[in-house]
């Protein structure tokens, strides 16, 4: 039977050609925003790797001011530790998490190398942002003495670096030693894929990294940001002060995000929901131009039921011709490596995009093919 | 072989009710030739709906091969109608899309289990020769003359070696000669063990049977054997 | 003729509701699509409030500096000084306006904490830009002299800053960041799109914190060129062209030695896809083919769709175009009336989509998912849209009816 549908199908190829790449475009379209969202999705099942509840990044400019400014980023960073409401300070560099600035570099062990996010920041980082270490310890002040510089990586730099040896003590690019490993570590925000990132021990008497991260402690209201922002502007006259919530930018990376995914999921929808009518439509004048072989076939002994089976048959050959040219375009993303997304990720979302194509086509046909079984062939024979 | 028992057919429709065949007697032995005749809407071609379990009676009761089928279900109807019954239209019914030997074989798709793949092909080719089209068998049914497509047809019939034949005016779209062929053909079939039941509008033909069935408005008017002229 | 084309056209889309619906449903929604995208790049880069100038503006917003070897490379806007020095001094501009991108700060009112930018300009920036004064004044070159701490803030702000709304602003005290600075204007605000004019307080760029003094070539400005007419425009480009190439090469700025010195001054759109594209040729290619892919199935999906409806259809009338043909009618009439009959849907659906994108642009504008969004259905949007609508039913109009013209008489009777 499944032969017999192919030739029919097969033979009224250049009729079924629009409908062919009608389907076609709906599973690229289909594809295109499953890979997305499954990007997303798998990326947002992962952890962050720490917690930004309650914690502030304020932003410190000194503008004309260009005397003694490690001395008195150490006093803005003395200042904060002293105020009651703050449970932990830190000074990072200026891409803290959520921010919107990033930095990268390319760090290599042995023969191995990979890109890593790249973040300078001070021995109370993992504190302030509750990070747990998985191997080894943080860095502390009095680290920085030796040969090589500390860093901490995570754990996604680990494999790509060392696979499956242990990190704790190796050396990476001649000055840089590891001394911890955390877990993840996704800076951008849950939306993020898991990046290999660096923590690199700030040093506290150069100009730059000022960033400074407050964990305030809960209940903590603008009142006392005010206060801070009038403090810290009051001793170093002249410098910018910016709070930002980190809850806030959080929010704001998400959007990044999700607005496009939203915009997509939408207009994909009604693309989809278009050419399901379209379909539906479609099916269902065939249905009545082919009265007549309806008619037949129950004459040579099809039952109703394997009328409208035949139909729903029909629609799935037309659907696999079209999945299959569909699938040699899609298969080419994770081939060329077009977006260097995860293999995975185009696969799910090609074994998604085929399944949900097969329901569309099965919904549409459904009613058509159950008015085709409802034909009466005594008049469908004679109708002409 | 086909045994109709005080038959009644009524259309309805919500205005009106029409009486299409009313009181129907009719047995028919194994291996007879009839045709049936009579004006048009006369009721010719519900008769020989109900023959071919296309559809059913108002009253009344339908046995083919000795099976009554007035309880059956659709299933058992389709399955009858695959094994038992062959149709012949006048409008050929071919699927333009197929081949002609994919058309013939289109009964033994519907048929479970005995006939797969290489032999359905086989019993389709031996169909084609017996209607003598063997070299026709990869054309399109757009590339036949009508009565090829008649031809093919008749093979579509005959391929699952059914009992009865039922033929709804097989010669009425053809001219004298090609339908004289298909007559050919059809005493062929019928010497070889077929019941045929044919409705025609043309005497000459129906002279050829050996059993002449009348119908006018519905209702059984003539029902006479006929001298067998063609031994 | 045509009246009656259109009264058969009626006549058949009554007569099957639900593929007029199809049909409908395709063409409102593609046409939709098409016109709140339109209507947004119209917002992005079109002419608008408070860049009313904007088609005879040039934009100066990063140099660029690599060495020779073009290893390393340095980007980003310029100094006070160097704008000044080569944009500001410009003979054929009418004016020129150096003014900072915007930069995040907040300002507490009791225990609420107000998000808020600021931005840092001239005072050619209030001429070069069109900005509605609600309240009082901007500052002008006096002001800008005195040194007085002065801002001009927006009427959002305005809003979430004062309690009295009823109450003007002018001349009444805000504090940002422990620094006091007395509100002498009050403008409609710029949507955050428009990021050359967005910001919700204004200084004059001799504030505190503005970073004016720096002496480099790079910095925290930006320039707004105003020609006097469009003919202007590429003059200008070649004569600031020439001021840059005249800068003695190779140079030394901010601790960076440079061979190589590019500082782009671009109509608004060229500046803007420089931006996003700031990433090579690879990069620009997949952009570019992304996008196509994107328009290719957003149009060519729903049109792949009514042409496969279309041509389906056709079998259902065929008797009909039969019984025409059989009593005369010419197949150039018979193609005349399906094309009247889907250009004639095509331009219900187009109906509908302007009522559908009016409510959706108005939902965007009213949502404040973009600050003063002032998106709206205008002219060319409108007149883009209809010639679309036109190309869509004659493409699906024309393909079934050259498949019916070739349908002999007793085919079409026949079924």
């Amino acid at each position: 039977m499944i032969s017999h549908l192919f030739k029919l199908i097969w033979n009224k190829k250049k009729a079924h050609a629009l409908l062919i790449i009608e389907i076609w475009a709906s599973f690229m379209v289909l594809f295109g925003l499953l890979s997305l969202i499954v990007f997303n999705i798998r990326n947002y099942s992962q952890p962050l790797g720490f917690t930004y509840e309650n914690v502030w990044a304020i932003g410190l400019q000194s503008n004309q001011d260009t005397v003694g400014i490690p001395q008195k980023a150490q006093r803005i960073f003395q200042r904060l530790k002293a105020y009651p409401e703050v449970a932990s300070v830190s000074r990072a560099s200026n891409n803290f998490p959520f921010s919107s600035s990033n930095m990268n570099t390319r760090v290599d062990h042995e023969k191995r190398h990979t890109m890593v996010e790249y973040y300078i920041v001070d021995a109370h980082f993992s504190n302030t942002l509750e990070m747990p270490l998985v191997a080894g310890r943080w860095y502390r002040g009095a680290d920085s003495v030796g040969k090589f510089k500390p860093i901490v990586i995570n754990q996604k730099a680990s494999e790509e670096l060392f696979e499956n040896e242990n990190p704790l003590g190796k050396i990476i690019s001649k000055d840089k030693q590891v001394i911890g490993v955390v877990g993840n570590f996704k800076g951008k925000g849950e939306f993020m894929s898991n990046q290999p990132a660096l923590f690199e021990q700030l040093d506290e008497n150069n100009d730059w990294n000022k960033t400074m991260l407050v964990r305030v402690k809960p209940g903590t209201d603008a009142m006392f940001e005010a206060k801070v922002v009038k403090d810290l502007s009051a001793m170093q006259a002249g410098w910018s002060v910016e709070v930002d919530h980190l809850t806030d930018s959080r929010k704001t990376q998400h959007n990044l995000t999700l607005v496009p995914v939203i915009i997509a999921l939408i207009v994909s929808g009604f693309l989809l929901v278009n050419v399901a009518l379209g379909l539906f439509g479609i099916l269902n004048l065939s249905i009545a131009r082919r009265r007549g072989e309806i008619g037949l076939r129950r004459a040579l002994g099809a039952t109703g039921r394997g009328i409208s089976t035949q139909f729903i048959g029909e629609i799935w050959v037309l659907a696999t011709f079209a999945l299959l040219i569909g699938l040699l375009f899609a298969v080419q993303f994770p081939l060329l490596d077009v977006f260097d997304l995860q293999r995975g990720i185009y696969v799910t979302a090609m074994l998604i995009a085929v399944g949900i194509i097969y329901g569309i086509v099965t919904l549409c046909a459904l009613f058509p093919s159950r008015q085709a079984a409802m034909i009466q062939p005594a008049v469908a024979l004679h109708e002409e | 072989m086909i045994t109709l028992k005080n038959i009644e057919k009524v259309y309805r429709t919500t205005r009106i009710e029409t009486l299409a065949l009313t009181n129907i007697n009719l047995s028919i032995a194994p291996g007879e030739f009839i045709s049936i005749m009579g004006p048009s809407g006369c009721g010719k071609s519900t008769l020989l709906n109900l023959m071919g379990l296309l559809d059913e009676p108002s009253a009344g009761q339908v046995q083919i091969g000795g099976e009554v089928v007035t309880q059956y279900r659709d299933r058992e109807l389709a399955r009858l109608r695959n094994r038992k019954i062959g149709f012949i239209f006048q409008s050929f019914h071919l699927i333009n899309d197929l081949s002609v030997i994919d058309n013939v074989e289109i009964p033994l798709l519907y048929r479970k289990g005995d006939a797969v793949g290489a032999s359905r092909r086989e019993m389709a080719r031996e169909a084609l020769e017996k209607v003598g089209l063997s070299n026709r068998m990869k054309h399109f049914p757009g590339q036949l003359s009508g009565g090829q497509k008649q031809r093919v047809a008749i093979a579509r019939a005959i391929v699952g070696r059914p009992d009865i034949i039922l033929a709804d005016e097989p010669t009425g779209n053809l001219d004298s000669a090609m339908g004289n062929e298909i007559m050919n053909i059809l005493q062929q079939l019928n010497a070889g063990g077929a019941t045929i039941v044919m409705v025609t509008h043309d005497e000459t033909m129906a002279k050829q049977t050996h059993r002449l069935i009348r119908l006018f408005d519905g209702a059984l008017v003539g029902d006479s054997v006929l001298a067998r002229t063609d031994d | 003729m045509l009246a009656n084309y259109i009264k058969i056209a009626w006549k058949v889309l009554l007569r099957h509701p639900f593929y007029t619906f199809i049909t409908l449903f395709g063409i409102s929604l593609t046409l939709t699509v098409l016109m709140v995208l339109t209507s947004f790049l119209d917002h992005l880069f079109g002419s608008h409030y408070p860049e009313t100038s904007r088609y005879r503006s040039l934009y100066i917003q990063q140099m660029i500096q690599r060495d020779s070897a073009r290893t390393s490379r340095n980007g980003g806007p310029m100094s006070f000084k160097f704008l000044t020095q080569y944009a500001k001094s410009l003979k054929t501009p009418e004016r020129v306006s150096i003014s900072t991108f915007y930069s995040t700060s907040n300002a507490y009112v009791g225990s609420r904490r107000i998000k808020l930018n600021t931005k840092f300009t001239d005072a050619d920036f209030w001429q070069v830009t069109d900005f509605e004064f609600l309240e009082g004044k901007p500052y002008n070159e006096q002001t800008i002299a005195g040194g007085d701490h002065v801002a001009v803030i927006t009427d959002d702000f305005k809003r979430q800053y004062f309690d009295n709304l009823e109450e003007s602003a002018v001349g009444k005290d805000i504090e940002i960041e422990n620094l006091h600075y007395k509100v002498i204007g009050v403008v409609k605000g710029s949507p955050v799109t428009r990021i050359f004019t967005y910001a919700d307080v204004y200084f004059p760029y001799t504030a505190p914190k503005s970073n004016y003094q720096r002496t480099g070539f790079r910095g925290d400005y930006v320039a707004i060129l105003l020609a006097k007419n469009k003919q202007d425009v590429p003059v200008i480009r070649t004569e600031f062209q020439d001021r840059i190439n005249r800068i003695p090469m190779p140079a030394v700025s901010d601790g960076f030695k440079f061979d190589i010195l590019e500082v782009p001054s671009e109509p608004y759109v060229e500046n803007f896809i420089g931006m996003i594209l700031d990433g090579g040729a690879g990069l620009r290619m997949l952009f570019f083919s992304l996008i196509a892919f994107i328009l290719f199935m957003l149009l060519g999906l729903p049109a792949i769709n009514l042409v496969n409806v279309n041509v389906s259809r056709i079998w259902e009338r065929a008797s009909e175009i039969g019984i025409r043909k059989a009593f005369g009618a010419p197949v150039r009439t018979l193609v005349w009336q399906f094309i009247v009959e889907n250009v004639f849907i095509t331009f219900i659906g187009g109906a509908i989509a302007l009522i559908l994108s009016f409510i959706i642009i108005k939902l965007i504008n009213a949502s404040g998912w973009i600050a003063y969004a002032d998106l709206t259905i205008n002219l060319s949007v409108f007149l883009v849209s209809v010639l679309v609508c036109l190309v869509f039913g004659l493409l699906s109009g024309v393909l079934p009816a050259l498949r019916m013209s070739k349908l002999s008489i007793a085919e079409a009777l026949k079924s």
